[in-house]
């Protein structure tokens, strides 16, 4: 089973960004829950050739806008 | 699911064969660590490495006061944190923290991971490999995060 190593920038806010292993890759428009908060994926970029099982995945995300 | 299958997914051992894995998993301890509980503190010693099987942590640098202090990056499942001080055996080069509940990691000490390195070549270059290749993806992201 593929391993998918995410690079996680998120742009217009305070948090850090994230370094984690998903099982899928992340897409564009779904959103991502880091912790307790939520933020929308807007870029997904492939960072690196594939190792072993490992892909290696960027995305940019931005925080969700509350209702 | 079990403590081999979860190491399987870890970029570290990437490339080890099943026994080899097995080899590692004696080697591990693992710990539950609360919200806000401190794993390492930057500057002290360290000689362990922690793999994160579950939760969130936070990487904070900085001075000792809370308006020095900056979190760099959250690592999440399957990431390796402690891995400098592993290598350069020099301090702590952050502070890590859980945010979540729960956060589990799995513990292996210097020594014994470094024994088990000397007595396997093999071991101790793909692991070694893998160390490099992860500071490296670390570098990469922390690049992306300066883009803007």
């Amino acid at each position: 089973m593929p391993v998918y190593k995410v690079s996680i920038v998120v742009a217009g806010s305070d948090h850090p960004g994230a370094i984690l292993n998903m099982s899928r890759p992340p897409k564009i428009g779904e959103k991502i829950r880091l912790g307790t908060r939520e933020f929308q994926v807007v870029e997904v970029l492939k960072l690196l050739p594939p190792r072993g099982d490992f892909q290696y995945i960027h995305a940019t995300c931005r925080a969700v806008e509350n209702p | 699911m079990g403590l081999l299958e979860i190491l399987q997914d870890v970029e570290l051992f990437e490339g080890l064969e099943q026994g080899e894995i097995e080899q590692i998993a004696l080697l591990c301890t693992e710990r539950r660590v609360a919200e806000s509980e401190q794993l390492t503190t930057q500057g002290e010693p360290g000689d362990e490495l922690y793999i994160i099987t579950e939760g969130f942590l936070e990487v904070i640098i900085g001075g000792t006061s809370t308006s020095q202090r900056r979190v760099v990056v959250n690592l999440g499942a399957g990431q390796v944190v402690g891995e400098m001080a592993l290598i350069d055996q020099g301090p702590r080069s952050a502070t890590v923290r859980a945010i979540d509940e729960p956060t589990t990691v799995q513990t292996i000490k210097r020594e014994a991971f470094e024994k088990l390195c000397m007595e396997n070549n093999r071991i101790g270059y793909i692991v070694m490999r893998n160390l490099a290749a992860d500071l490296s993806f670390k570098l990469r992201h922390h690049n992306l995060s300066e883009r803007d």
